[in-house]
């Protein structure tokens, strides 16, 4: 047979061979029937000894397009072959994507300590340092410096927890301010956030112990605007840009003027509903210029430096800030409360 | 503070509705907490008689009555209270009329007879029995005294005014009286201050004859003033002075204790009565008590004295305690003819004490304690004369006792205009600053920018130019003040530096799923002592509270373990099937006390878990995690903490020092704090741990060598501790031993009864080159060695 039919033939049947082949294994097999050593392809090579050394080159050539073309065939055909075999195990493997599975799980700070945190964050922005002071304070701090004389209705026992004639459960975090005055001179701007102690039976929104954020600004000419400013900023941080503060007269031994701090009630913003009792407002906290005379009593001359004192209840933001109801929750530690925060 | 509107309204105009006054009061200073109409649902009862009382004829209790109402026929009623009669006067409810409660009276039929409406008793119109005496509540209210027929009962009793409860200010003594609120009333509705003129018609006679007074206690007594009433007339008040002292939530008691009440609520002056008979000698003696004497007060209640009580005595003894109560012995009765009024001025702090020592808070004592100024004593007084003529309740002596050494002196402070404008923040002109302070009765000599000012004697709360301030901002307005910003130097601020440490913990523990919860800073000695630590622990002598809540809040927490014990248990029993909990908070040392002599304060962390994948490892692994963070090398040790589970507990050491305890909650202990099932805890020292954080250094470059890994399964005794050994491997391999891991513990017949196998992988690599296999053949052969010398570890077969 003419090497040229031979070649034809070899073509034809691998075709043939290759429309039915359905694995890339079995096309292995075919590559070597044709192509390997022992293969019908390499066969005609090795018949070439025979030809004349004209035709030598020709058939020669001929043989090795051929070569190249089959290879070609079997290469796309293996090609599509693979691809169709990762179909194939691409679907075995698919995962029912919507079955449940244990979630690693994140925990969460206390949530007084959140809003804790965003209070300290807006202060300390406003160049204001934290400072801490004892919790178990003596009553020089924590009454006398802050202009509260012995006998004053506030040390009431029902009111202040004592250790002895000297020592009191701080009932303010105040005598922070005072200890800050003593030790340090002006400009002052400080926070101070804190445990704070008074004898309340526990129920819905009393606790012996809860927490205070204090905050002092002494300096010179500072106004009773700045801290209306100052709160301003803070309210507008905290619970967003439409929230206003306003000033009521109030009475504190060491501030004069002194004033309840309403912001606008964040619920309906101003309009009246049931948290803020129709009012608008919600009262947060208590505030005043220091009284001068704790500035004199903590050594700080009242002619020349003037401040700003405020005391912002923390459970109190904390529990308007995420509608809580009962302040024992904050207490308990029950996870299924605990879990609720991010 | 409650008081009635139409009491207040006749001192000062209230030209607008009671929202606005409320506004204006709150915003101006003078706090209101309520204000409460008295019926406002009450609507359609009037004055009726009975003209005709016959018994029903299918009831044994029910009568049927006409009443005449003043219009049209009389109305036929069925009305079944006992003391229904003919003739009398009653309240009667028409058709249609609403009572409190959102009652409507219905046309009906009882047992048959029509009912044209209801006759009433005092409680169903909103009349309390203290405020107009009938036959109780079962009773028909019977009108004693004449009315038109048909006249609305709402104005008759009072029911259409409204009390208002007013909050007053600490520093605002003066404001605890209708005066009071009245004087900040009129400026602040910026209308005419009415206050009544005195005058006292007096019988003749000289008090002198009748009675003596002696001060001997004058700084605690510094005004003492009396009259003298004679020929009394003890009897029943009238109704609109019963009901303004029930509208401010006192009971009526006769017409001579009613009238010292009232001038009390109306000028704010406690004043007390005696029975001028009872008081023996006629000699009213003001000194201290002696030791041991003894007072029963009018409330039946006998008291011994201890010698610092100031007393109002007679010739024998006491016979009241100053500005708390009066006793027994000189009380008001029927039969009293001679009335001694006493109006004075005691010591805050005196007053204070004694009420404390005593137990007794009185309307009198309290407003003592606040401060009385003894400058107004003598209206109060007078007032109280006035309102005798007018009730008509005896005749007052002529002359006055009056025992008042030292008068108060005006205090006149010398303020600037412009400071305290600048202080306020406000721009006030001094004419307007002026205005106010006069309105405030304040009077004031104005120089340009310097104004000499000088305070009303009612006003003790006046010391310093920033009283003053306040005194003109409440007025022109805290809604003025503007909204500016610090100025000056800006301090660089920030958290501290165990607040940003803390913080960081904080974090961590979240990602690692750790809630974090909080419980009170004073717990019970006996959850303490349930931990079992040794006597001589000093968590065991914790600070004691003077004055606690209860046992259970009795002192300061040595440690925040009992606490998260408490919010563990708590959870458990709540069904929360696992958790993962932790406590950050102070503890207080007792033992080591500050310079100023104070417990020290330092922080604790505590970490609970149970459940889920909670085990020993686990609670461990929490705080070795936060050491490795922290850069603190730690090595576990044994711990004797006699609260965990004696086999699963470790101590975990920074060097030498414990830096947390950690293990199983021991099942005696558990049970103690209510726990069930296996709970895991830590108890970590924070400022230990702060103090052994270390900074990240440089950064290591990264080994450019490769690493080798050999596998070794190691059989040795069951009691033999891991950690040990890995401690001993890595130690003896050197640098080139890079990682051990263990990562396999093997128990069965295979390794032997009372062994196991340990499988670990350990990983070589040089810094310098590439490990060859007799360098690894040699580095593997020393752990074995080291394994088998030291631990009686051999490799397994």
């Amino acid at each position: 047979m003419d090497i040229r039919e031979n070649l034809a033939q070899i073509g034809e049947e691998l075709r043939k061979e290759l429309e039915t082949a359905d694995a890339v294994q079995s096309l292995e097999a075919l590559r070597v029937k044709v192509l390997g050593k022992k293969g019908s392809l390499t066969a005609l090579l090795r018949g070439m000894g025979g030809l004349s050394p004209e035709e030598r080159p020709k058939m020669g050539q001929m043989i090795n397009e051929a070569r190249e073309k089959l290879t070609a065939l079997l290469d796309e055909k293996q090609r599509e072959l693979a691809a169709k075999e990762k179909e194939i195990r691409l679907a075995a493997e698919a995962i029912d994507v919507t079955e449940p599975r244990e979630l690693p799980e994140i925990g969460a700070e206390h949530p007084m300590n959140l809003v804790l945190s965003e209070v300290l964050d807006c202060f300390t922005s406003m160049g204001f340092s934290v400072v801490e002071g004892p919790e178990v304070e003596l009553d020089l701090y924590n009454f006398e410096l802050l202009n509260v004389p012995k006998n004053h209705p506030a040390r009431d026992a029902q009111d202040t927890f004592y250790i002895d004639d000297n020592v009191v459960l701080r009932s303010q975090t105040s005598p922070v301010q005072a200890r800050t005055m003593l030790t340090q001179k002006p400009p002052i701007r400080i926070v101070c956030p804190g445990r704070v102690f008074r004898a309340d039976e526990v129920d819905a929104t009393h606790s012996p112990v809860f927490h205070q954020i204090e905050g002092l600004v002494i300096d010179k000419d500072v106004t009773m605007a700045d801290l209306k400013g100052t709160l301003d900023a803070f309210a507008k941080r905290l619970y967003g840009p439409d929230i206003d503060v306003r000033f009521r007269p109030s009475f504190f031994p060491f501030t004069e003027p002194s004033a309840e701090v309403d912001l606008t009630c964040f619920n309906c913003h101003g309009k009246g509903c049931r948290v803020c009792k129709g009012t608008g407002w919600i009262e947060v906290l208590g505030c005043g210029m220091v009284n001068p005379k704790v500035l004199e009593m903590c050594g700080i001359d009242s002619k020349v430096y003037s401040g700003f004192a405020f005391g912002i209840g923390v459970e109190r933001i904390t529990m308007l800030r995420y509608g809580i109801k009962d302040m024992r929750l904050l207490y308990e530690g029950d996870l299924r409360f605990l879990k609720q925060f991010r | 503070m409650k008081v009635s509107m139409k009491w207040l309204k006749q001192y000062a105009d209230i030209p607008v509705t009671p929202a606005e006054y409320e506004s204006r009061m709150v915003m101006t200073g003078t706090g209101v907490e309520g204000v409460e109409p008295i019926a406002p649902e009450l609507e359609g009862v009037v004055v009726g008689k009975v003209l005709t009382c016959r018994p029903h004829e299918n009831s044994d209790h029910l009568h049927v009555c006409t009443v005449d109402v003043g219009e049209g026929e009389p109305l036929q009623i069925v009305c079944g209270a006992p003391n229904v009669t003919e003739g009398i006067l009653v309240p009667v409810a028409k058709i249609g009329a609403k009572l409190p409660g959102g009652v409507t009276i219905k046309k009906g039929k009882l047992r048959g007879v029509e009912s044209q409406g209801m006759l009433c008793s005092g409680p169903e119109i909103g009349v309390p029995v203290e405020l107009y005496p009938s036959v109780g509540t079962a009773g028909l209210l019977v009108f004693r005294e004449d009315h038109p027929l048909g006249a609305d009962v709402k104005p008759i009793f009072g029911l259409d005014d409204t009390v208002i409860d007013f909050e007053i200010l600490a520093n605002r003594p003066d404001c605890l009286c209708v005066w009071g609120v009245a004087r900040e009333t009129a400026v602040a509705m910026n209308t005419e201050l009415k206050l009544p003129e005195i005058k006292v018609t007096e019988a003749g006679g000289d008090i002198h004859d009748y009675a003596k007074v002696d001060v001997q206690e004058s700084e605690l007594c510094p005004r003492y003033a009396a009259k003298v009433i004679k020929n009394v007339r003890v009897g029943e008040s009238p109704y609109w002075l019963r009901q303004y002292l029930y509208a401010a939530g006192m009971r009526s008691i006769n017409n001579i204790v009613d009238i010292t009440n009232f001038i009390m609520l109306e000028t704010g002056h406690p004043m007390h009565a005696f029975d001028l008979s009872k008081v023996r000698g006629s000699h009213i003696i003001v000194r201290k008590a002696e030791k041991g004497e003894k007072l029963t007060t009018l409330d039946g209640k006998e008291y011994a004295l201890n010698g610092t009580e100031l007393m109002i005595c007679d010739e024998q003894g006491p016979t009241g305690l100053a500005g708390i109560m009066g006793g027994e012995e000189s009380e008001i009765t029927e039969t009293t003819k001679y009335v001694l009024f006493e109006c004075a001025s005691f010591d805050r702090a005196c007053v204070r004490v004694t009420a404390r020592s005593l137990g007794i808070r009185t309307e009198s004592s309290g407003r003592f304690e606040r401060g009385v100024s003894p400058a107004t004593v003598m209206d109060a007084l007078n007032r109280a004369c006035q309102m005798v003529n007018e009730l008509d309740a005896g005749d007052v002596v002529g002359g006055v006792i009056d025992i008042y050494p030292k008068p108060l002196q005006p205090v006149t402070l010398t303020v600037s205009c412009a400071r305290m404008a600048r202080r306020a923040g406000v721009d006030i002109a001094p004419e307007e600053m002026e205005n106010i302070l006069k309105k405030l009765q304040f009077s004031v000599t104005r120089n340009g920018d310097e104004m000499a000012v000088t305070a009303p004697l009612f006003r003790q709360d006046m010391e310093q130019e920033a009283d003053i301030c306040e005194e003109v901002l409440r007025y022109a307005g805290y809604g003025r003040i503007p909204i500016t910003h610090l100025r000056g130097e800006t301090p660089m601020g920030g958290m501290n530096d165990t607040g940003r440490r803390e913080s960081v913990i904080r974090g961590q523990l979240t990602g690692m799923g750790f809630y974090e919860s909080m419980t009170f800073s004073f717990i019970s000695p006996k959850t303490i002592a349930a931990l079992g630590l040794p006597e001589s622990d000093p968590r065991n002598a914790p600070l004691m509270i003077r004055n606690p809540l209860g046992e259970d809040t009795s002192c300061m927490r040595t440690t925040v373990l009992p606490g998260l014990l408490k919010t563990l248990a708590t959870n458990i029993k709540n069904g929360n099937e696992s958790g993962k909990l932790y406590e950050l908070g102070t503890i207080y040392d007792a033992k080591n006390r500050t310079k100023e002599g104070l417990p020290t304060e330092t922080h604790e962390l505590a970490l609970g878990m149970y459940g889920g994948s909670a085990d020993f490892y686990a609670i461990r692994g929490v705080v070795e995690a936060l050491c490795k963070q922290a850069g603190i090398p730690c090595a576990i040790a044994s711990t004797d903490a006699p609260y965990l589970h004696p086999g699963r507990r470790a101590a975990i050491l920074a060097g030498e020092d414990v830096l947390a305890v950690v293990g199983e909650m021991h099942p005696d202990t558990a049970v103690k704090y209510g726990l069930s099932g296996r709970v895991y805890v830590a108890v970590v020292n924070l400022p230990l741990f702060f103090a052994k954080t270390r900074a990240m250094g440089e950064v290591k470059s990264i080994a450019r060598f490769p690493a080798v890994n050999r596998d070794l399964a190691l059989v040795m005794k069951e009691t033999q501790q891991v950690g040990p050994l890995m401690e001993a491997l890595r130690h003896g391999c050197g640098a080139m031993l890079e990682d051990i891991r263990m990562f396999d513990v093997f128990r069965g017949v295979q390794v032997g009864l009372g062994n196991k196998s340990v499988a670990f992988s350990l990983t070589f690599r040089a810094a310098d080159h590439t490990l060859t296999d007799e360098e690894i053949t040699a580095l593997t052969e020393k752990a074995l060695k080291i394994s088998k010398e030291q631990f009686g570890a051999v490799l397994r077969a």
